[in-house]
């Protein structure tokens, strides 16, 4: 069982797009790891992160929280979170706090990055 | 006829109130919950119950000291229900006080609360709390705090 969180992240300046894959559990424990990576990507100026959730097996509200904020956060300078392949543990706990109403939510990382390009483009 | 397998069990843990002690007590809980029969989902949903338990304990009630213990008892009944117990000897808190979320409100402003509560709330059959439970020395702290958390299958 994997108790750790991996994050694999790649910010690309010139499209100001940050693209992250989570792998394992964000929970409070783990969850210093991610908030980092995205205040970095605050600070390189970046409107879009794509995140790719298809092998997070394990989301709790410290998990959420960060990403609540890093949400809103991003949306004060006109950018936003673009979540995809959310696998079925993630997406129930999504589903019952509300968030998957909120955050725009994709099935697949392409269909998830054509809306970061949207939007950068505007 | 008697068959030897034993359809309760009851079994204990005690971990320091830290957050990387959390992985510990879920696997733990729920490796009970698996031999009691519960399936993946519902066990990703215990897990969730007892991490936000915990999380509350270590940042609330131990907030402010070092060195607090939680202890852990799971209780199963095979293919019928697990108890969850959570002691803890810090600082009680009014459930009432904590906001409640709401899953439909503008998550917007971001000014949110009482994650953790409702998440517990949501993924077990029944949540109770005790404070200051007045301990049978010297088996039991002389005072402390109770959670109880029960599922069914």
């Amino acid at each position: 069982m994997n108790s750790v969180l991996a994050i694999r992240s790649e910010t690309h300046k010139e499209r100001a797009l940050t693209q992250v894959k989570l792998s394992g559990r964000l929970d409070a424990s783990t969850v210093g790891q991610l908030e980092r990576i995205l205040a970095d990507a605050q600070l390189a100026g970046v409107r879009a992160v794509v995140i790719d959730m298809s092998d997070l097996n394990y989301v709790s509200s410290s998990g959420l929280r960060v990403l609540l904020s890093a949400r809103s956060a991003i949306r004060k300078r006109n950018g936003d979170i673009f979540l995809c392949s959310l696998g079925r543990n993630v997406r129930e706990v999504f589903d019952m706090v509300g968030f998957s109403a909120v955050f725009g939510i994709f099935d697949t990382p392409e269909q998830a990055l054509q809306a970061a390009d949207k939007l950068i483009a505007h | 006829m008697s068959s030897t397998q034993s359809t309760h069990s009851d079994e204990l843990l005690t971990v320091p109130a830290r957050f990387d002690q959390l992985r510990r007590v879920t696997e733990f809980v729920s490796r009970q919950a698996e031999r009691a029969g519960f399936a993946p989902l519902e066990r990703n949903r215990i897990e969730l119950a007892v991490d936000e338990a915990c999380s509350n304990i270590i940042q609330h009630a131990y907030a402010d000291q070092a060195g607090g213990l939680i202890r852990v008892r799971v209780q199963t009944e095979a293919r019928s229900r697990i108890v969850i117990t959570l002691v803890d000897t810090g600082k009680p808190f009014d459930p009432g006080d904590v906001p409640q979320h709401d899953p439909k409100a503008n998550l917007d402003d971001m000014k949110i609360g009482g994650l953790g509560l409702y998440l517990m709330r949501q993924t077990m059959d029944d949540v109770r709390f005790e404070f200051n439970v007045r301990g049978r020395w010297p088996r039991e702290p002389k005072r402390f705090n109770r959670l109880t958390m029960i599922k069914d299958i």
